[in-house]
């Protein structure tokens, strides 16, 4: 698995085919992210921007060889343990974006409720600020490998397919994505910090689902 | 490796591409399968290579495997020398040993020149002589290869036809389609036809079979055992301490004692191989082109290489071209 995790990451690297998706993520943190914003909030904020990202990532690792070179290399790891290093590599490549962003905002941040009256502890809302960032990262993976090669195989049907789940999952009260950033924007208002463990779980559970699905099926299209 | 009932069709509702495969593949066997374009020979070998997996049926028993895909579209960020070493790691080479066998291989299909030069600006043929040396440099124990001769040119086939014997004599199994009917002639072990999605066996080549009516360019290498030795033979009948020999190798006592071994051409350096390796080694005294099926005239004192490989050099009873080679209208 790790000679195939350093070719699909060789493979990203060399083909500049992530370099929109992580522009479009600087992007959004450099309007976002402020100096003196209030902390919790603003890790709900950079948080919700990783599942569009995510999937985005999870699509082009998934898609970027030729299909020549995919049957090659399913020849010699197994097709599913090859595509399951494509989707790695892209929640790989998606944690660089995250970790970084969880650092900025804790350091640019206020440490303060909305109103800038009830102090927030730093520590904690940093690992709640962390695992929101995590649970919007699986469920983009999950997103990402569902709506694209095996399963949806057109562009025509799994771009807007994406994009669609991404914003219905990030906007209703079900979903894992949606309680992890309310539980954020809530307790921004209060100063009280919620660790959202059970989003985190579930999406955990979700992605895994997903992943293992694609790769099942993998082998059964072509 | 064992096919039971095998059968494959792309969607829940499309058409059976193959159906009812049944095929019992035993190592180092060398497997030719023919049929029409469109048959579904890629499919089955796209199932044999465990890329795909068969929608009915099953399986068993399949060892590590290499892909050769017909088109090799270079489209990758890479160097040939660093894809390479990417496949090498992939097949569990470690370290330096990784791209020490890229290089080896590059400079087999004579594209040492072009290990930097990236994917992209590769020719068609260089990209074909990549996806060969990607799938010959880990020792595959099954090998299929989907008209890998395509593209290639003359020098970087006839090293194909080498590393495929050399493979089938390290015990290892090798399926193939070429639409060229004097690929590796009267070496493939067994033949068979995808005919409207069925696997259908067509003349085949035992290793009991008279060694006349085989086709193709052969190649008769007088040897001389320690003493004391088992006569060499096929891997399938091959006593006890002699050296294991391809199972096409037809053997007949010769002068002095030695022992002559009549091997389709392509197989004669795994042949040789086998009996200088051996433990003792084998003497040879001499190797020439063998008279008959390919009408070649009498022993020629050469060396191996220069008996080898000259498929086209003598007429060959070959069947007619497939259909489908003939030029579109």
């Amino acid at each position: 698995m790790n000679a195939l995790l350093r070719y699909q990451t060789a493979l990203l690297i060399g083909s500049h085919r992530a370099l929109p998706p992580v522009i479009l993520y600087a992007a959004w943190l450099a309007i976002g992210v402020q100096g003196g914003g209030p902390l919790l909030s603003t890790f709900g904020y950079a948080a919700g921007a990783l599942v569009p990202v995510a999937a985005w990532l999870t699509r082009i690792c998934v898609t970027n060889e030729p299909p020549a070179a995919r049957s090659c290399v399913a020849s010699a790891a197994g097709p599913g343990r090859a595509h399951l290093a494509a989707v790695l590599t892209a929640a790989g490549t998606a944690l660089v974006l995250a970790l970084p962003g969880v650092l900025l905002v804790t350091l640019l941040s206020d440490p303060r409720s909305n109103d800038h009256r009830v102090a927030v502890p730093v520590l904690p809302a940093a690992v709640a600020g962390l695992l929101t960032a995590l649970t919007c990262l699986l469920m983009g993976i999950a997103i990402g490998a569902l709506s694209s090669w095996p399963v949806l195989r057109s562009a025509a049907w799994g771009v807007p397919a994406s994009l669609t789940a991404a914003l219905l999952l990030l906007v209703l009260g079900a979903s894992p994505v949606n309680a992890a950033l309310s539980g954020m924007i809530t307790g921004s208002a209060r100063g009280t910090v919620h660790t959202p463990w059970l989003p985190l779980a579930a999406t955990l559970l979700l992605a895994a689902a997903a992943t293992a699905a694609a790769c099942a099926l993998t082998s059964r299209r072509s | 490796m064992r096919l039971d009932g095998v059968g494959r069709r792309y969607g829940v509702r499309g058409p059976w591409v193959l159906r009812e495969v049944r095929l019992d593949v035993p190592a180092g066997a060398l497997l030719r399968i023919e049929g029409a374009n469109g048959s579904g020979k890629s499919t089955l070998l796209r199932l044999l290579a465990g890329i795909d997996r068969p929608s009915t049926g099953r399986i068993t028993g399949r060892p590590r495997s290499a892909y050769v895909p017909e088109r090799f579209p270079g489209a990758l960020p890479f160097t040939a020398a660093g894809y390479l070493t990417h496949l090498a790691r992939i097949r569990g080479l470690r370290g330096p040993e990784a791209g020490r066998r890229a290089t080896e291989w590059l400079e087999r299909f004579g594209a040492a020149g072009h290990a930097r030069t990236p994917m992209a600006e590769l020719s068609k043929g260089t990209s074909q002589k990549v996806a060969v040396a990607q799938a010959l440099l880990a020792e595959p124990a099954l090998l299929v290869l989907d008209e890998a001769w395509t593209g290639l040119d003359h020098g970087a086939r006839e090293v194909l036809d080498r590393a495929v014997a050399e493979r089938v004599a390290d015990g290892g199994t090798v399926v193939f389609v070429d639409h060229d009917p004097r690929r590796l002639a009267g070496a493939a072990d067994a033949h068979y036809r995808v005919d409207d999605g069925r696997l259908l066996p067509r003349d085949t080549h035992l290793p009991t079979a008279d060694p006349g009516t085989a086709t193709g360019p052969r190649v008769t290498i007088e040897a001389e055992g320690p003493p004391g030795s088992a006569p060499p033979a096929g891997t399938d009948q091959a006593l006890a301490g002699a050296p294991p020999l391809p199972a096409v190798t037809r053997s007949a006592p010769g002068p002095d004692g030695t022992t002559l071994l009549t091997v389709p051409a392509a197989h004669s350096d795994a042949v040789l191989r086998a009996l200088l390796t051996a433990r003792p080694p084998w003497h040879i005294r001499a190797v020439t082109t063998a008279p008959g099926a390919d009408g070649a005239d009498g022993p020629a004192d050469t060396g191996a290489h220069d008996t080898a490989e000259h498929p086209t050099a003598a007429p060959t009873p070959t069947p007619a071209p497939a259909p489908d080679e003939a030029p579109l209208p």
